[in-house]
């Protein structure tokens, strides 16, 4: 498809989504709190514009702190486990249970570890998506070219220099996809370290205030301000995409004819 | 001097007995190629004289030393039998790959990459990206990324191996050419007994199972090799002698 036409779909796609959502609530009147009309939403965006603003890039700057301290531990980490099968397989289970333990269990643990403010936040967004980053990087590591990697070896290339030069660039592709999922849960964890922890700012906290005095209008308004923040994440994780993987077979128009699909 | 140097190397896999005795030596600017069908041990007679494999017994001398010390001098031009292009280094980079890397060594440094680049007619793609070459082209890239190197000694892998036979013709064309200008030595392995006969000075044979040379002919054809060579009866009879020697190897 073309890209007017990907973007005029797109659009389709979430009008259709929000007059559907917008009827079905008038329709059935649908208690505020259970779920808003995208009018209300809108509305209650529009009232505070500058509070939404500041407080989503208050939640943008802890999700991406987040993911970006967890993309250079999983570098590192993926480049020592690539490197032995052994260690690989005693990180897998620690590396499972990261993945699954709920954060409500230990929020508060490091919130009281870590005390009030950003710390506690950053580290749970960036401590969630270190698994799925880890996984990407020993798997995209260790599909390195070993003709490339015995060319390297004929020069006596360092460990170090192997590392950078080709098993690096190698698991780029796989980094980056699991970058489209890691922002979606870096800002989720930020979104609840946010609610959680005391004297925070950010969409969470709002959320959390506004759950507690039971103010529909307010929650949903962060709610929309997070997936918008997502939006956001998933373009720039495509433009990095584009840039750094322009010579990678998934940056390429490799369509077929129609006739050989 | 001599370039290379094998006295009684022998090479085993567990039970797999790769390589039975090896004796052979290639003298300093010498051609010689390893000429062997497949699963006879000639990638693991390279990489044993790249260093990159110990022998199970026997001793190998590279440039006057062991071979771990040429490899860690970059003294050994490899080519690969895949190009190992990477994919995200233009070919302009691609060709500067082996002077990039590992700059704590101070290399010689050949003909510049470009120079050489133009030489195989690649400069109007010397932006381009690996992807956007042909099979030959691409070999030609690792060619021209190994010369570049400078090295008193390259060691190639069949490398054409992968291309269809009017490309191939070409590149040994190429190859003799460029063996020619740098007047290195060259361990060549393939199993293109025109190939074999086209670049080399020498040729040795291999025999299968365990990989042990059978027999070396000198091939005293006159230099510079032009393609028209290999329409004349002396090379036929170059080709005919080791077409024997591998029947002989395969028969015994
Ligand atoms: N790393 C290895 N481990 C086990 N066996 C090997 C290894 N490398 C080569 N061999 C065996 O050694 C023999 C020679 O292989 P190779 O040197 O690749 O031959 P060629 O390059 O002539 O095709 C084959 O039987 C192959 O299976
Ligand atoms: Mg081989």
């Amino acid at each position: 498809m073309t890209r007017p036409r990907i973007v005029l779909a797109s659009l389709t796609g979430l009008a259709v989504f929000g007059l559907l959502w917008e009827g079905l609530v008038r329709l059935f009147d649908v208690k505020p709190f259970i779920l808003l009309a995208p009018s209300e939403i809108v509305a209650e965006l529009g009232n505070a514009p500058a509070r939404y603003t500041e407080a989503a890039l208050v939640t943008a700057r802890h999700a991406a702190l987040g993911v970006i301290i967890a993309l250079v531990v999983a570098v590192l980490l993926g480049a020592a486990l690539a490197a032995s099968r052994f260690a690989e397989q005693a990180a897998q289970p620690v590396l499972m249970i990261i993945l699954v333990a709920p954060w409500v269990a230990y929020f508060s643990s490091i919130a009281i570890w870590l005390g009030a403010g950003d710390p506690p936040v950053v580290f749970l967004a960036a401590f969630v998506t270190t698994p799925a980053f880890v996984f990407a990087a020993v798997a995209g590591m260790r599909s390195a070219d070993p003709a490339a990697r015995e060319l390297l070896a004929s020069v006596d290339a360092s460990r170090w220099e192997v590392l950078w030069r080709l098993r690096l660039p190698s698991a780029l592709p796989a980094i980056l996809a699991a970058a489209r999922y890691t922002v979606g849960l870096a800002l989720a964890a930020a979104y609840y370290g946010e609610g959680g922890n005391l004297s925070t700012a950010g969409l969470g906290a709002i959320g959390d205030r506004a759950a507690a005095a039971q103010f529909g209008p307010a929650l949903w308004a962060t709610v929309i301000s997070t997936v918008v923040l997502g939006v956001v994440f998933l373009a720039v994780i495509t433009i990095a995409e584009r840039v750094l993987l322009h010579w990678h077979a998934s940056q390429r128009d490799t369509a077929l004819p129609r006739s050989v699909r | 001097m001599t370039a290379i140097s094998l006295s009684g190397v022998t090479k085993r896999f567990g039970r797999i007995h790769a390589l039975a005795p090896i004796d052979l030596t290639v003298d300093d600017g010498e051609v010689v190629t390893v000429l062997g069908p497949s699963g006879s041990g000639k990638t693991t007679l390279l990489r044993l004289v790249g260093g990159l494999e110990a022998p199970t017994s026997g001793t190998v001398t590279v440039l006057g030393g062991d071979a771990g010390r040429a490899r860690a001098a970059k003294q050994i031009g490899f080519v690969p039998q895949a190009p190992a292009l990477l994919p995200w280094r233009t070919v302009a980079q691609n060709a500067r790959l082996l002077l990039d890397v590992n700059r704590r060594v101070p290399v010689r440094g050949g003909p510049s990459p470009d120079e050489l680049l133009a030489d195989v007619g690649l400069s109007d793609f010397a932006g381009a990206y690996p992807h956007e070459l042909s099979g030959g082209m691409r070999q030609r890239v690792a060619l021209v990324r190994a010369f570049a190197l400078g090295a008193p000694l390259l060691l190639m892998d069949e490398p054409f191996a992968a291309l269809d036979e009017i490309t191939r013709a070409d590149m040994r064309h190429l190859l003799a050419r460029l063996c020619e200008l740098s007047a290195t030595s060259v361990l060549f392995v393939t199993h293109s007994i025109a190939e074999s006969v086209f670049l080399s000075d020498r040729v040795a044979v291999l025999s299968l199972r365990p990989g042990q040379i059978v027999g070396a002919v000198d091939v005293a054809l006159p230099r510079p090799r032009q393609p028209e060579l290999e329409d004349d009866p002396a090379f036929f009879a170059v080709e005919t002698r080791l077409r024997a020697l591998l029947h002989e190897g395969a028969g015994r």
